[in-house]
């Protein structure tokens, strides 16, 4: 059994509260930092292999770098606790448990890259998690590590918790600093990337909240340390949250790298009803779902990408045999035409011509050519958005309809699902 | 510079162009939709994607820059099927009502599908509608969201060009909306730049909708005449009726944008109200006559008038064209023998004298690009955002993304305040003397390197302890703005007219720019002016003082005010008075009138019946700006062609043509043919338009060039004094009199020019009457709020307007615009008082409680 490492206070008495925190070696990491110098700490996560948890897996200690070192700049730093994908609650369960964790993560990483201000953008919605963050965070200043010359150093720092605006894209990092800024959430042009044009026009990180977390034990237990958990390519611990028709729905703290299969059955306790899998998305609805016979690949970064889906957010949603896989698309896709920003043509026009087909297809109202007619509008979206949104719905579907295309065509012809017999 | 391959073919560009502008220079046509050259960028549309050698994904060709060795395919089997399905996603939704559309025949998004796009689609689903009727926006305006591509030009125009950001998008993804974001009448400029940049036919004009299909129309490019900004536009009519006005990207110093005077100002030409045909008075009333009575009378008048010796004088407006000026003030000076001229009424002579020597008008003109291209940008003595709207779009937009410190003085809180590093309030009239504190500041800090300062032992007389006396700004803030100029490599001082209203002491302004060169900064002055071809009318000499070509003098003649004193006194026999509405305009409607009616032969020549008309003897028939030719020449000494659209109306005639008949009428050899023919004259009585083609002006027009003659910037600046110490507390000064707190300060609002533009119903749709603007402190002490009926008394006229709020402005100052006729301002004025004092009464509590600054 694997010992978890991110979510090993998570289950102690007032986890969230900085006695707890401080009683099992918290903040230790941080102090060790500050008497570090500030390459030697990127230099440690390059090494470390740590890649971005929030979904698209770019290696957090060169990101960090590609900060501007003038001193005379000023840089932030943004928390993305935005978790909006559906099935994902990774970062919750740091937010709510082990608030001081990610504090710590932040506070190192923002003395790495020089800078003295920075924002936890977290979902509207996560009403307990905005106040733990606020409550802890005062508990940081009152304990000195937060606010001017933290620890008798000359770095200070002010951490602020901004509650987001409700919508999925405000996830998206250029959309959350436009977001963070007071503007409408849409995605901005890159180039420039946030390192150089961020923030209020400053250079910015933006990192996931599971990406922080796991700072602090790099610092405490060193970058080899890490870097020997799971692939090389793609090490670290990482939390899964399984949910679906599982035993045991429930978020898993696993190495990088760990087989489907053993998240499914011997982690999340197998199907429920002994059932038959039918269908399993690895990373979040925009990945596209894998089958029975994938289940062996191992779950990092590269490895689903030679799937041809991605690991996104850790998010591994199972579907058993009872599913409909055109309900399920439509359900997902649903998701993804309500949540599109409406910025770029093919996203916001492409998507609600495929919800109008989508949703006739499954009510049993399906034209002959309507499958061909979806594959087309995916291929007429993939590649041209402007952000990965409107990518990450059509790649959804595209995946759905080619592993299940007998299905999504009965639909058409027999105008009742294959799955359930009835119409809807 | 970087070498490309675009199509397999090699052309070398700046390095930074975007693949859009390198393909277009090498011949290739790409579609783009969201796409605006002066807007920022935002590449949603995906309508101009292309295909990057080894590169995965489709790049917008609109935002990505070439890279030396990029190898670019816009016509490959990928780049057109992502291209038309982007075309075709566009219109799925699209009503497609091309056949009631009012944008058919002009639309972009008909263009790119008839040239890129499919030529059918399997979309058969219901399309999208947010709502079955258009609904208005703003009198200019009226939207159909069905028909938007959400491409958003409207709202970045608003906001980065405009200013106004009144427009925005509602809810998110297939139903977003561009609109205003409570679908209720826009507080905004009316200018109808977003309806001009709206590629489909989303939003429309209200006074052009249904009017026309666009191949209908016929055009002419031609200059807007109501402000020195000295637009570009082009105004289309059908069979004879002009219909409308729009500007175009690629013509003038305004590209797509105009104001609401110079977009929506035009209907005044086809006005029943307009007179045309000559009248003469007839035992009280004016009786239409043939031209060849009206000149007959005229010359007899003349003669007749002129006898025992009684002066004659000219005031002809700086709206009417070089020629027409010129030829002016041949005749009054020529003709009828008198330097007794001036343009327009509303100036201090000597001031206008100082000014053009200081702002050294004589050295030529300026562009406005040349003059924002500076550290430090100081405004002053102009209320810039209303006075000339595109002026203050172009510091806007081009300030935007440029390290450029702009600094705004000025009584009234301004809409670009909000673009501005630093804005000053200060009390009216005090141009001056703010301009004298900050040369103060510079030389108490560089005294050293400015021992030869012209002028500098007029800054005695200025001091930390007087400046919020005399200006009621702080020495902290001009110490600021000093510290600005000092920290610029090259700074643009911009002066408007205001400070001609009266003795201005602009003559610091000449210190202040002579001490900033000798510390080394590359200054440029630029003027600001309300009047379209107010640069011309002195150009042309148009000035007691000032010969063509600003030629200086000190002589006898009498400018606007030395003409109606002489008037009052009964000493003018004849007065020819030619677009200018003197009694509306000279700051003292009681004493003008009287004035006038001393006068014993009164020419007006205008388009409609003003004021001024209504006394005069003679009244002849002038043309509007589309029935005659000429040039005008812009605040920045552009000279632009004014061209000829249609027919003078009735037996109205061009004004040059009008004056010339006078002339000719009294003596023979004052004749002209053409504009053509007075312009070669101009040429060469006019050293700085020498090099200037008139045949050859296009849609940038020329700028004027230096002539060397004139020039005695540092003379007039001898002869001046700034206030002495003594005089702090002297007119202007008197302790404020607690029975009227207020200074009552005017010029024109946003949406009007002069008098002119309240014939034009569009513009007295938006603005139909007089209102005046206080500060929001005020207003609060007084219990007032936006919108409430006030009264506004002074010592001698009392006015009932509504009350408009400016958080911004200088408090203990109103502001009454002085277009209306319903309340004419200069009916509050006192001759040689300065700006009058009144006090405002609410209108629900009638008891007198006005009350002035804390
Ligand atoms: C539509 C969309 C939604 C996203 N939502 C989130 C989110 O909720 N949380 C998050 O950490 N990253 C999200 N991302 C990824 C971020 O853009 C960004 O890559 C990430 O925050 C970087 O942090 P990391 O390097 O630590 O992973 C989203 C991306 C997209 C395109
Ligand atoms: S892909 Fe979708 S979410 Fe992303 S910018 Fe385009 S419309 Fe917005
Ligand atoms: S008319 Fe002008 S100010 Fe009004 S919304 Fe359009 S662009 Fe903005
Ligand atoms: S209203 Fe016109 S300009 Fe504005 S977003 Fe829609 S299509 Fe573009
Ligand atoms: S800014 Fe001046 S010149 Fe330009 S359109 Fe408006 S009034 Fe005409
Ligand atoms: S024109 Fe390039 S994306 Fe719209």
């Amino acid at each position: 059994m694997f010992e978890p490492i991110i979510l090993k206070n998570i289950n102690v008495p007032d986890s969230f509260k900085i006695e707890t925190y401080l009683n099992n070696g918290g903040y230790q990491a941080f102090k060790k930092a500050l008497k570090l110098n500030t390459d030697t700490i990127i230099q440690m996560v390059k090494d470390s292999g740590l890649r971005g948890r929030g979904g698209a897996g770019f290696s957090t200690g060169l990101k960090w770098s590609f900060i501007p070192k003038d001193p005379t700049i000023p840089k932030y730093l943004c928390c993305n606790a935005d978790e909006g994908e559906p099935g994902t609650y990774k970062d919750r369960a740091i937010i709510e448990k082990d608030p001081h964790q990610l504090i710590e993560g932040m506070a190192i990483a923002c003395y790495a890259i020089g800078a003295a201000n920075a924002y936890i953008y977290i979902r509207g919605e996560f009403a307990l998690g905005a106040d733990r963050l606020e409550d802890a965070i005062r508990e940081a200043y009152s304990k000195g590590y937060l606010g001017k010359n933290i620890l008798g150093s000359n770095f200070s720092l002010n951490i602020y918790v901004h509650r987001g605006a409700g919508a999925y894209i405000c996830g998206e990092e250029t959309a959350l600093l436009e977001s963070l800024e007071g503007r409408r959430a849409l995605p901005r042009i890159k180039p420039p990337f946030p390192a150089q044009v961020g923030l209020f026009g400053k250079p910015t990180v933006i990192n996931n909240v599971e990406t922080l977390a796991c700072v602090p034990h790099i610092i405490n237990r060193g970058a080899s340390w890490f870097a020997s958990i799971g692939p090389a390519k793609s090490p670290g611990p990482k939390l899964f949250g399984v949910s679906g028709h599982v035993n045991k729905p429930g978020l898993y703290e696993l190495p990088m790298g760990t087989p489907l299969r053993e998240i499914i059955y011997t982690y999340a306790g197998g199907i429920k009803g002994d059932r038959r899998l039918k269908a399993v998305i690895p990373g979040g609805v925009s990945a596209p779902m894998l089958i029975e016979k994938d289940l062996d690949t191992p779950m990092d970064f590269d490895s689903l990408a030679a799937k041809g889906t991605m690991l996104g957010s850790g998010a591994v949603v199972v579907m058993d045999e009872r599913t409909c896989i055109v309900k399920a698309a439509l359900i997902i896709h649903e998701f993804f035409h309500h949540e599109s920003c409406g910025k770029c043509t093919p996203c916001r026009e492409g998507l609600d011509w495929i919800v109008k087909v989508m949703r006739r297809v499954e009510h049993g109202e399906g034209k002959e050519g309507d499958i061909d007619l979806l594959l087309k509008l995916c291929g007429d979206v993939f590649g041209r958005t402007f952000c990965p949104l409107g990518d990450g719905a059509v790649m959804a579907l595209r995946g759905a309809i080619n592993n299940f295309k007998e299905e999504f065509e009965y639909h058409v012809k027999n105008k009742r699902c294959m799955v359930n017999g009835a119409g809807r | 510079m970087a070498t490309v391959k675009i199509n397999g073919k090699e052309i070398t560009v700046e390095d930074g162009t975007l693949i859009l502008e390198a393909a277009k220079g090498a011949g290739f046509d790409i579609p783009t939709m969201c796409y605006h050259a002066r807007l920022s960028k935002l590449a949603s549309c995906r309508v101009c994607l292309v295909e990057i050698v080894g590169q995965k994904k489709l790049q917008p060709s609109c935002v990505t820059p070439v890279m030396h060795g990029m190898e670019v395919l816009t016509e490959s089997p990928v780049v057109k099927s992502a291209r038309s399905s982007m075309i075709e996603l566009l219109l799925a939704n699209h009503p497609l009502d091309c056949p009631v559309c009012d944008k058919g025949g002009e639309c972009e998004l008909q263009d790119v599908t008839f040239k890129f796009g499919p030529r059918n689609s399997p979309f058969g689903e219901r399309k999208r509608r947010f709502h079955e009727e258009d609904y208005i926006l703003s009198p200019v305006i009226i939207q159909n969201i069905n028909r938007c591509i959400q491409c958003k030009r409207c709202v970045r125009i608003c906001d980065e060009v405009v200013g106004a950001s009144v427009l925005g998008s509602i809810e998110r993804g297939a139903k977003t909306g561009e609109t205003s974001f409570v679908k209720e009448y826009l507080d905004c400029d009316h200018c109808g730049n977003c309806i001009e940049v709206c590629p489909v036919g989303s939003l429309m004009s209200r006074p052009y909708r249904y009017q026309s299909r666009p191949w209908d129309l016929k055009g002419v490019d031609t200059v807007c005449t109501y402000c020195g900004t000295g637009c570009q536009l082009t105004v289309q009519a059908r069979n004879g009726e002009i219909l409308r006005v729009i500007s175009k990207p690629d013509k003038g110093i305004n590209n797509e944008t105009l104001c609401a005077r110079g977009r929506f100002g035009y209907s005044f030409i086809n006005s029943h109200e307009r007179f045309v045909t000559p009248m003469i008075r007839k035992g009280g009333t004016l009786e239409p006559v043939p031209w060849n009575e009206a000149l007959k009378a005229i010359k007899d008048g003349l003669t007749e008038a002129m006898k025992d010796g009684r002066k004659t004088g000219g005031i002809a407006s700086g709206r009417l064209s070089n020629e027409e000026l010129y030829l002016f003030q041949k005749l009054m000076r020529g003709v009828f023998k008198t330097n007794n001229i001036d343009s327009g009424s509303r100036w201090n002579t000597g001031a206008v004298k100082s000014f053009a020597n200081v702002m050294e008008l004589n050295k030529g003109g300026i562009s406005v690009y040349d003059a924002l291209n500076a550290d430090t940008l100081f405004i002053i003595g102009s209320s810039i955002s209303d006075e000339n709207p595109i002026t203050d779009y172009l510091i806007r937009r081009l300030s935007r993304n440029k390290k450029m410190n702009i600094i705004i003085a000025s009584p009234r809180g301004l809409k670009l305040d909000s673009s501005a590093t630093l804005s000053l309030r200060h009390r009216p009239a005090a141009e001056g003397d703010i301009l004298g504190g900050i040369a103060k500041v510079i030389y108490d800090k560089n005294m050293d390197k400015l021992k030869d300062l012209t002028g500098k032992e007029h800054l005695k007389n200025i001091s930390r302890e007087n400046i919020p006396d005399l200006t009621w700004t702080d020495w902290s803030s001009i110490e600021s703005v000093s510290g600005f100029m000092l920290s610029a490599n090259s700074i643009t001082i911009a002066v408007g007219n205001d400070v001609l209203r009266g003795p201005s002491r602009i003559e610091s302004m000449h210190i202040l720019a002579e001490a900033l060169r000798l510390l080394g900064k590359d200054v440029k002055l630029f003027p600001v002016f309300d009047r379209a071809n107010q640069r011309g009318a002195w150009e042309m000499g148009v000035h007691p003082d000032i010969l063509p070509g600003y030629s200086f003098r000190d002589g006898d003649g009498l400018g606007s005010e030395g003409i109606i004193d002489a008037a009052s006194r009964g000493e003018v026999g004849a007065l020819y008075v030619v677009g200018e509405d003197i009694v509306s305009d000279f700051p003292d409607g009681g004493f003008v009138r009287e004035a006038l009616r001393q006068v014993k032969f009164l020419i007006v020549q205008d388009i409609f019946l003003t004021e001024t008309a209504k006394m005069a003897h003679v009244v002849l028939p002038g043309a509007s700006f589309v029935e005659k030719d000429g040039t005008f020449t812009n605040q920045e000494g552009r000279v632009q062609r004014l061209r000829k659209f249609i027919e003078p109306q009735g037996d109205a005639k061009a004004d040059w043509e009008i004056i010339a008949s006078i002339g000719e009428a009294v003596e023979p050899s004052f004749h002209y043919g053409s504009v053509s023919d007075i312009f070669k004259e101009i040429k060469g009585a006019v050293p700085m338009y020498r090099g200037i083609d008139f045949e050859g002006l296009d849609g940038n027009g020329a700028i004027v060039k230096g002539s060397g003659i004139g020039g005695q910037g540092a003379g007039v600046v001898a002869g001046f004094s700034l206030r002495p110490k003594s005089e702090v507390r002297s007119q202007e000064q008197e302790t404020p009199d607690p029975e009227y707190p207020f200074i009552l300060i005017t010029g024109n609002h946003l949406y009007h020019s002069g008098r002119l533009s309240l014939k034009a119903d569009t513009l007295r749709d938006i603005l139909p009457e007089a209102v005046v603007e206080m500060n929001e402190e005020d207003a609060k002490a007084m219990g007032v709020s936006k919108g409430d009926k006030v009264k506004v008394k002074g010592d001698r006229y009392e006015a009932t307007l509504t009350a408009h709020i400016n958080k911004r402005s200088v408090r203990g100052v109103v502001f009454i615009p002085e277009n209306f006729t319903d309340v004419p301002v200069n009916m509050f004025f006192t001759k040689g008082k300065g700006f009058p004092r009144v006090k405002v009464l609410p209108l629900s509590s009638l008891s007198p409680q006005g009350r002035g600054p804390g």
